[in-house]
């Protein structure tokens, strides 16, 4: 009997002991991660016209797959980074495919190194934003933008790019 | 004849009363920011410098329609200031409001609105103008229609003919469908043509719809400045007489204006 006593107070003791907080990974990829992820040169392969308006009405024809009406998959981003991996120049080689930001070269910066949501481009002054989509796939080489068009900070229409890494 | 006389009369008087008028956006719905541009040229109001609005929703529509006034209307014999239309040139004015906001009625409840120009005592007016419809907030099917809604003129747009819903008989029996499409700038006060596209060949996306997209700048040629402010599109093509030879046929035209983002 007197063992079993002993037996039970170690095993409190042993699982009492035993119950530390775990330390976890952080959940979001650290900065250099991301930003790392994003920077070389990418390949236009969707775009894709959102009626925010008939989304937020519940209306059909909420949105069009426009990728062949013209040829935007000629369209070539490269986002560089300096030595540090910080955002520093990209470039835009439209080809033959219609625009989709107003700057083709100059600098590019993130709102936010750890969780970025919007890219700034720059240039002599000049700027144009494009929001990120979704960076699950960054490391399966896919690779999200938008960009809004609004009336009165009301978005109404967005065109939502796909890229894919060369 | 004396009847056919004053029909005459009466529709001119009615075309020119409407001239004097002109809404931006051309289509909007109730929740749709508005700005109505009044002339009064010819009118009691001519020559005044303080013009103020009275507007009111649900004109002569049947009694079980709520109908009410601005809320910036005031009394008649004195205006609130929040009704004054702005001076923007001799003899225009110009008023900007929301329906849901001036109002104080629901999308579902406003259906048209109308309004006159007064002085703020309100011994002189114009005559009332109306009705001006709320585009409705549910979707309509309808022949013809453009994606996305609202757009300008840097964005793509598909114009469709949704040919199963058409009501005309040539249009139902239409075939080698085409599409003519004319741009207008921003000329006032009246829009001038920029360029005009016709028989562009459609996408046959099915047995019942057809389809054309294009951006207006890879469509035309517009000159550094050149600002678009709508563009009309016709669906056209044939149809077969009792003889099987082919008819030429051509839908209604259709104004879209473009939206100035911000």
């Amino acid at each position: 009997m007197k063992k079993i006593k002993y037996i039970l107070l170690a095993t409190i003791i042993a699982t009492i002991w035993g119950c530390k907080p775990e330390e976890f990974g952080p959940i979001v990829g650290s900065e250099e991660n991301f930003l790392k992820e994003m920077q070389g040169t990418w390949s236009l392969t969707k775009v894709t016209q959102v009626d925010q308006n008939a989304v937020s009405n519940g209306w059909p024809y909420k949105q069009l797959d426009i990728t062949n009406i013209y040829p935007y998959k000629e369209l070539v981003v490269s986002f560089q980074g300096d030595a540090s991996g910080k955002p520093s120049t990209f470039t835009i080689t439209p080809g033959n495919s219609p625009k989709i930001a107003d700057l083709n070269s100059g600098n590019w910066s993130v709102d936010n190194t750890k969780a970025p949501t919007v890219i700034t481009l720059t240039n002599n002054g000049q700027t144009s934003t494009l929001t990120l989509g979704s960076y699950a796939n960054l490391k399966n080489g896919k690779f999200y933008l938008k960009r809004e068009k609004k009336v009165n900070g009301k978005t109404i229409l967005v065109y939502q790019y796909e890229f894919t890494k060369k | 004849m004396k009847k056919l006389i004053l029909s005459i009369i009466f529709i001119l008087s009615a075309t020119l009363a409407f001239a004097q008028v002109t809404l931006s956006p051309a289509t909007f719905t109730a929740e749709d920011e508005v700005t109505i541009t009044l002339d009064v040229t010819g009118t009691p109001l001519a020559g005044t410098q303080d013009v103020y609005i009275w507007i009111f929703s649900n004109s002569d529509l049947p009694a079980e329609i709520i109908k009410k006034d601005g809320l910036t209307n005031g009394q008649w014999t004195n205006s609130a200031d929040a009704a004054k239309m702005t001076k923007t040139g001799t003899n225009i004015f110009t008023f900007k409001f929301t329906g849901t906001t001036l109002f104080g009625q629901s999308p579902a409840e406003l259906i048209n609105f109308g309004f006159l120009a007064k002085t703020k005592d309100g011994t002189k007016q114009t005559q009332d103008y109306k009705p001006y419809k709320f585009d409705p907030l549910v979707f309509v099917p309808m022949q013809f229609r453009v994606f996305p809604s609202k757009m300008d003129q840097t964005d793509m747009t598909t114009v469709y003919f949704h040919q199963d819903l058409a009501t005309d008989q040539n249009l139902q029996r239409m075939f080698d469908v085409k599409v003519n499409l004319v741009f207008y700038n921003d000329a006032t006060p009246v829009p001038a043509v920029v360029a005009t596209r016709t028989a562009l060949v459609t996408v046959k996306e099915s047995n019942i719809l057809y389809s054309y997209s294009f951006i207006p700048e890879r469509l035309i040629t517009l000159t550094a400045g050149t600002k678009l402010t709508k563009f009309t599109y016709q669906f056209t093509g044939s149809v077969k007489d009792a003889n099987g030879a082919n008819v030429p046929v051509a839908g209604p035209v259709t104004e879209v204006v473009y939206t100035p983002f911000n």
